[in-house]
């Protein structure tokens, strides 16, 4: 009996635990407040996925991060660079997926790869080197775009003209799995398996954890400190360019403002999930939890047509709740 | 450790100098023949108008300083410098007093706010600046006229056409601008005014912020809880366009209409255009009347202290006309230019 007990309060040690009932109480809200039964439908259900999958897509990379000791504020930017460049590709210059989406990878590598390495290298915080890139990022996204939004209808002297919807976007936007499931919730899902794959099975996963848990630790016993820095913010700039590239679909245009303030929801997520913000502590399908209970917040306030006034103060106090939450672990 | 970082703060500051080279290229331009002109020839005077926009991260702004450029450049005369504020109005504060120290010979501003930006506006009006205030208002009286469309009539028209459109009775969907900004509140209450006593329901409305994608996501929502809607109003048209997208996902585009404002060229009237929508109310930016003023007063011509802009709707019928003027016969007093 006392062991039993005892299993049981290990078990409730665990963050995945902590996580899963707090993802659970939120589910709860959702079935006492059901909007006519509109919580019970699989529609709402997919919707959210759809919806909460570029948050999620970013929390991957934060999570990286974050783990590594780090933070990345200009994932919402690098999202707006990406989605602004695969319209341009996609829909001005039609080009086939097979070139626009690894040249937007690129993009979002080289943006990452350079703020790892000015933090790596030069030894510039991470708080700064990535807020540089966050307005850095923006200013492109608005050069290259020159202020407008990339759609579909260009002017012409003679008036607009109609460029065909890129079949890449057709395909983002699809639902398959008889219309059950988008395909970017698929493209998250991809993004948490390579996320764990790294975290969790690779050698640099684990380099990763040696550098936020204590960095000179990690130095002194032969960990490459900076390459695995690199990798960390690379990573986080490939993971901002697909989800990019998965908000162009979504508005079928590029905007350059798309994704401001979303690097604040990418790191509720993490958090809410009970990764540590101090380094070292915390894993992938904590995020993936911790995306599920923003996701579903967003949609129970939404579906019940909460007004924005109490949207923001729930939505504030329930991150709390969840942290403290977390934090209560022995 | 040293060496790459010289180099780094060097390529830095090669790059800062390229670009604001490449910016400042139209200023030195528009102020020397001001300076070198105006002894020998002074009537043909180069004047330097000074834009101060808020925010032109939003794209009717853009239009906004798109339409004062195209109208300044059929008149060699006019020089104007823009300036954006970037949603900041300290910033756009700045901005008006450099513009002043500068020593333009207009100022043309669509603030941010209006009780910061009475003070820098009245200091620099004192000083002997005609000010054109656009969109927004300012408090007080320093300032020579100001230029805005009314977005109560706008709303209103929307409601009265939704109203007819509908025969007077419906189910609608409101996706509302930004509740604590004035525009999303004068689009509710001029619509709510507009359809009067008609037997048409809001069964579901939400903040989407002016954001598409918030717009989308609010939308999905009102088609999962509701089996039929006949409308849905969007206060601006990338909300109404969201809306479009929600309802395209679940199939149901062809079950109601879509409605949206400001009607820009790019963005509205091409969803008009596509079938998309079933008609955008034009939200006028005043950018090319701002600068027919902007001639007046440096003519020294009389010009009024306050001008409605006249707004137009469009609908797949009359694009191709340029649209109709709202409220028809019994429009409002309004003041064209």
């Amino acid at each position: 009996m006392i062991k039993r007990s005892q299993r049981l309060a290990a078990l409730l040690e665990m963050p995945f635990t902590r996580a899963l009932i707090a993802l659970l109480v939120i589910l709860a809200l959702g079935v006492l407040f059901n909007a006519d039964g509109t919580f019970f439908r699989w529609d709402t259900h997919r919707d959210m996925l759809r919806h909460i999958s570029r948050f999620g897509i970013l929390a991957c990379g934060m999570t990286i991060v974050i783990i590594a000791g780090g933070i990345d504020l200009s994932v919402g930017s690098v999202l707006g660079l990406t989605a602004v460049v695969s319209a341009k590709l996609s829909i001005h210059m039609g080009l086939s997926a097979w070139v626009a989406v690894p040249l937007c990878c690129l993009l979002g590598i080289a943006c990452g790869a350079l703020a790892g390495a000015l933090i790596a290298r030069f030894s510039i915080q991470p708080f700064i080197a990535t807020l540089a890139l966050m307005v850095f990022a923006r200013g492109a996204a608005k050069f290259i775009s020159g202020g407008k939004k990339i759609s579909q209808g260009v002017e012409t002297p003679e008036g607009f003209q109609y460029l065909d919807f890129p079949q890449l976007y057709e395909f983002l936007n699809a639902k398959i799995l008889g219309d059950n499931v988008a395909v970017v919730t698929l493209v998250f899902l991809l993004c948490v398996g390579v996320s764990w794959l790294l975290l969790a099975r690779l050698r640099p996963g684990r380099h990763l954890y040696a550098i936020g848990g204590n960095e000179s630790a990690a130095l002194l016993s032969g960990v490459p400190v900076g390459m695995a820095k690199v990798l960390a913010y690379a990573m986080s700039g490939l993971f901002a360019s697909l989800a990019g590239i998965c908000q162009a679909a979504q508005e079928t245009q590029g905007d350059p403002e798309a994704g401001v303030s979303y690097e604040l929801t990418a790191i509720a997520i993490v958090v809410i999930g009970g990764t540590s913000l101090s380094g070292g502590r915390g894993g992938i399908l904590l995020t993936l939890l911790g995306t599920l209970t923003i996701g579903y917040l967003e949609k129970i306030l939404s579906i019940n047509a909460v007004g924005e006034a109490g949207r923001l103060m729930l939505t504030g106090a329930i991150i709390v709740s969840a942290v403290l939450f977390q934090r209560g672990r022995k | 450790m040293r060496k790459p970082i010289a180099t780094l703060v060097a390529v830095v500051l090669t790059a800062g100098v390229a670009v604001l080279a490449g910016c400042s290229k139209s200023a030195p331009e528009a102020a020397a023949p001001a300076e070198s002109g105006a002894p020998s020839a002074p009537e043909k005077k180069t004047f330097v108008i000074g834009m101060s926009q808020c925010n032109l991260g939003e794209p009717w702004r853009v239009q906004m300083n798109k339409d004062i450029e195209a109208a300044a450049k059929a008149h060699d005369t006019l020089k104007v410098v823009f300036k954006d504020a970037q949603n900041d109005t300290l910033v756009q504060q700045n901005h008006v007093r450099e513009f002043m120290n500068q020593g333009v010979d207009l100022l043309i501003i669509s603030p941010r706010e209006a009780a910061p930006l009475t003070g820098p506006v009245a200091e620099a009006y004192k000083k002997g600046i005609p000010v054109i205030v656009l969109d927004r208002a300012l408090l007080g009286e320093d300032f020579t006229m100001f230029i805005g469309a009314d977005n109560r009539l706008i709303g209103e028209a929307a409601g009265k056409w939704v109203r007819e459109k509908l025969n007077g009775q419906g189910k609608i969907v409101e996706l509302m601008g930004l509740q604590t900004s004035v525009p999303g509140h004068d689009r509710h209450d001029g619509f709510v005014k507009g359809l009067g006593d008609a037997a048409i329901e809001t069964i579901f409305s939400a903040d989407m912020k002016w954001l598409q994608p918030d717009a989308q996501r609010e939308m999905e929502s009102a088609l999962a809880r509701f089996p039929k809607i006949d409308l849905v109003y969007g206060h601006n048209d990338p909300g109404a366009y969201g809306a479009y997208l929600a309802a395209k996902a679940a199939g149901r585009e062809k079950e109601m209409l879509f409605v949206g404002i400001d009607g820009l060229p790019h963005e509205g009237r091409v969803y008009v255009e596509k079938g998309i929508l079933s008609v955008t109310f034009e939200y006028p930016t005043g950018g090319r009347e701002a600068v027919e003023f902007a001639l007046k007063i440096l003519a020294g011509e009389q010009v009024p202290r306050n001008v409605v802009l006249p707004s137009r709707f469009f609908t797949p019928e009359n694009l191709a006309a340029g649209g109709e003027l709202i409220g028809g016969s019994d429009a409002p007093a309004a003041a064209a230019p």
